[in-house]
């Protein structure tokens, strides 16, 4: 690397190109901050899918200014498509090549500030969409995909197999909440800055939506609010039902594509009842567990690249593609949870109040701190001594009761499912799955008339806790006939 | 290249010619070394001896307190080290030392405190200067030296060195002053300021890189950091760089006879500068309006980012200094404004303009407009400031 900036920073910094705010924007984002000595802000007017009118202003060192300048050259006039696959190379390239040691963060700066004005420029098109839920109109034509890009080894293969199988591919990162790491600095690795970084170099466009709202609405405040009733909630398919999937599908249609992926484990498997939710390749990384919200119309339009590979193998072409999220560790059970606490988590945000430990015939047995510490089939830190292992059976949050038992007294026979989201016919159903980690038993299940689907088991299950979710797999084993979320539970 | 204008002469000053031609003859054809017995290496040391009096002279000191170093850094080395080295035995174990100094002041004292000593950092008032006050209670009967820079290097604010070494001679502690910046530009009389050490460097007073002095008053003593042939009275080993002390000597003999005509000269010039600059909107001086070096003018410009700023007159053709150097991790706001009570982001608008003896009125005039030129643009390119 140089020591010294090249005549075609100067270049820049005495005759900056596109300087100024626009009147009136519909795109505005701002990197950086004042403490941290560079601030770039970029302000954009996008009209019928092209990059009209982009200017820029710098608070900072040479190489930011410079680094804004030709990065507002090299995306004026481009369609947004073209604009968003704009690298930090391609701004590198534009000024004559790599900038004196330290100053590398000049093009990430820019950079970033103008992917903020996309991201705006997304949250100004969807308005309440991408707050109340968006269920897509599929319109978009053509092997054209959006792919989920988390910055993680499985979503990265997902784009590069897709873009390999020849889809015109776009990649997208969600903006999900503050919890990620780093995302508050501006000067520390993040999340979508790295994702963006590994969609850049493989030639992709990237777009970032901010879907916190989205996500603090139904999926945060469900996971508190569920162990407050005593409920046992899995954020991850709450993500899937009402998150991922639709915002996905909302810049497919914003981009005119038609497809949407995401790097998860499953298959969709083509039936004369439309498309059905199927196991993957790799039992030991299947998903189908949490996917089975997806709805079907938005279903009809995903992919699953990674349903057809081992996960050594999505490793593998990682390492052979030399994709640097290669050797990323697994993603975390709950990423806004990042150090896994869940309780401290939820007691930050409600207030316990203590209650009293029963056993099953409503005699006494202690006294806890809050039923939000409690979930069914757990057996520490009950704080009740006992000849036998003591269970939690059930949790009555109004009572503000936590009710103990023994191990049988998990045992359930029967389930009761709700909130069903069918692909096939209730008929085809033959085994059920309680439990993440867990196996499917068989079952059989009968629809009531108050819409409620009760499975009854043929072997006895333990610790079915409400809230969690039930799905359906064919006689087959493969295919997801339902899935739903367990009412109730009994022996 | 085009004319270019430069104002950076508290970084390095130009070679003077007569300072060149003094030099030649010991470059070209050069041959003897100061320590051999025949003749060539007699001349060698006749001329050191000579450039060693006109440095003693320079700031009233006697030949024999003299001692030529590579320069500013090592001179000031070598009075921390010593100074520490030779009382290390008697037990003590503390220093005070100003929040403002050089680096090479600074980071020899951080040397110091990582192998156990204690260190008293100095705290300065906005202006930048030290508070007497304090200094006489930081001292303990353990202190084992003090040190206080004569004119910072970078905001230019000149200290009240006469009283701050009455107060160290009171209480018998050494006080070691980094004169770099002040030697050649402010009247220094060791001779009335009873400092024990002074560090003073050729390339700011119009001489060669790589030559400088420590001057030692006699009395003092100092352990020596470098080790070898025992040249310099064995303070400081290693064949002499004979051309450069020659140049050295020229330097300080010829600084010694121009003072008052380079100190009133430098002076209207720096108050054009600071005139021109603070009339300016969101531009103020930093440092102390009138206790400041002749030459240096110090500028906060709200706003503008000091490494752009410094650029885009290079650019133009204007050669100045940045406040504050931009690091990989952000930027590296300068201790000295830190020190001085100044925030980080306004650390980051500092720069540093500094005249010397061959500047004209025309080039700073031309100067202001260019500067006025640029901090406007670089505004109006910023998202910050509405100026």
């Amino acid at each position: 690397m140089p020591e010294t900036y090249s005549p075609e920073v100067i270049e820049h910094l005495v005759r900056p190109r596109n300087v100024g705010d626009l009147p009136e924007p519909n795109g505005l984002g701002e990197s950086g901050d004042a403490a941290c000595g560079d601030i770039a802000r970029f302000s954009i007017r996008i009209e019928d899918d092209a990059l009209r009118d982009a200017r820029y202003k710098v608070y900072g060192c040479a190489a930011c200014i410079a680094a804004g300048s030709a990065l507002s050259e090299l995306v004026n006039g481009k369609t947004l498509l073209e604009a968003a696959r704009v690298s930090k190379e391609d701004i590198k390239d534009a000024l004559g090549g790599p900038l004196p040691v330290g100053k590398e963060h000049a093009l990430t700066l820019v950079l970033d500030a103008l992917h903020k004005a996309f991201e705006d420029y997304w949250n100004r098109e969807a308005g309440a969409l991408l707050v109340e839920g968006y269920g897509g109109n599929g319109a978009g034509r053509g092997k054209t995909v959006v792919a989920a890009m988390s910055g993680g080894v499985d979503s990265a293969v997902t784009a590069l197999l897709l873009k390999e199988a020849g889809y015109e591919v776009a990649a997208v990162t969600f903006r999900l909440h503050d919890g990620e790491k780093g995302s508050r600095s501006c000067c520390s690795p993040d999340t979508v800055l790295f994702a963006r970084d590994t969609a850049h170099r493989m030639g992709l466009p990237h777009f970032t939506l901010n879907l916190k709202d989205l996500f603090q609405k139904r999926v945060m405040r469900d996971f508190v609010g569920s162990y407050e009733r005593g409920r046992t909630p899995n954020p991850c398919v709450a993500c899937n039902a009402h998150v991922k999937f639709h915002a996905a599908a909302f810049l497919a249609d914003g981009l005119g594509f038609r497809h949407v992926a995401t790097g998860h484990y499953a298959r969709v498997a083509e039936s004369p009842e439309g498309p059905a939710l199927a196991r993957p390749k790799d039992a030991t990384k299947d998903q189908t567990y949490v996917l089975w919200p997806i709805p079907k119309e938005l279903l009809a339009r995903t992919v699953f690249p990674l349903g057809d590979y081992e996960k050594t193998e999505v490793r593998r072409i990682a390492e052979d593609r030399g994709l640097a999220v290669a050797y990323t560790p697994e993603s975390q059970d709950i990423c806004f949870i990042p150090d896994g606490n869940y309780r401290k988590f939820v007691r930050k945000q409600v207030a316990a109040e203590p209650g009293e430990v029963v056993d099953g015939s409503g005699n006494v047995l202690g006294r806890h701190a809050g039923v939000v510490d409690f979930t069914v089939g757990q057996r520490r830190g009950i704080g009740v001594s006992a000849n036998t292992p003591l269970y939690v059976t059930e949790v009555r949050p109004r009572s503000k009761q936590v009710v103990v038992g023994r191990r049988k007294e998990l045992e359930v026979l029967e389930v009761g499912v709700r909130d069903i989201n069918w692909f096939l016919s209730p008929e085809e159903a033959r085994s059920v799955q309680v439990r993440y980690n867990g196996s499917p038993v068989e079952c059989e299940v009968e629809e009531l008339e108050d819409g409620e689907l009760v499975a009854r088991l043929a072997e006895p299950v333990m610790g079915v806790a409400p809230g969690q979710s039930a799905v359906f797999y064919s006689g087959d084993g493969e295919r997801v006939v339902a899935g739903g979320v367990v009412a109730r539970s009994g022996s | 290249m085009e004319q270019r204008v430069y104002l950076d002469h508290a970084a390095t000053t130009p070679l003077d010619e007569r300072v060149l031609a003094a030099m030649l003859p010991h470059l070209e054809g050069r041959r003897g070394n100061p320590s051999s017995l025949h003749a060539s290496g007699a001349a060698a040391r006749e001329a050191i001896e000579e450039a060693r009096e006109s440095v003693a002279a320079l700031i009233g000191a006697s030949a024999g307190e003299v001692f030529f170093t590579s320069g500013g850094t090592e001179a000031d080395n070598l009075a921390l080290l010593g100074l520490a080295g030779a009382v290390e035995d008697s037990g003590k174990r503390h220093i005070v030392v100003s929040q403002i100094e050089h680096a090479a002041v600074r980071e020899t004292a951080r040397h110091l405190e990582s192998s156990g000593w204690e260190v008293f950092w100095l705290a300065v008032d906005a202006d930048g200067l030290v508070d007497l006050d304090e200094l006489a209670v930081a001292l303990r009967p353990d202190t084992a030296f003090a040190a206080v820079m004569w004119a910072n290097n970078e905001v230019g604010t000149v200290q009240p060195m006469q009283e701050l070494a009455e107060t160290c001679a009171e209480r018998g502690v050494p006080l070691h002053a980094d004169a770099v910046q002040a030697a050649g530009r402010a009247p220094i009389d060791v001779e009335r300021i009873s400092v024990a050490t002074l560090a003073l460097s050729g390339h700011k007073l119009y001489g060669p890189q790589g030559a400088g002095a420590l001057y030692v008053r006699g009395g003092v003593s100092l352990d020596s950091v470098v080790f070898g042939g025992g040249q310099e009275k064995g303070l400081r080993s290693g064949t002499e760089n004979v051309a450069g002390i020659v140049g050295l000597g020229a330097a300080a003999r010829r600084a010694r006879e121009k003072l008052d005509e380079r100190v009133r000269r430098e002076t209207g010039l720096r108050d054009r500068i600071i005139a021109g600059a603070t009339a300016l909107p969101g531009v103020s001086l930093n440092g102390h309006p009138e206790r400041r070096l002749s030459n240096s003018v110090h500028l906060t410009v709200e706003g503008v980012e000091a490494e752009s700023l410094v650029l885009f007159l290079d650019a133009l053709g204007y050669e100045v200094g940045s406040g504050s150097a931009c690091a990989s991790a952000g930027h590296k706001a300068s201790p000295v404004l830190l020190a001085m009570g100044q925030g980080e982001h306004e650390a980051f608008s500092a720069v540093r303009i500094s005249v010397g003896k061959d500047n004209t009125v025309q080039e700073i005039d031309s100067f202001l407009e260019a500067f006025s030129t640029a901090t406007t643009q670089l505004r109006e390119l910023s998202p910050l400031t509405k100026i």
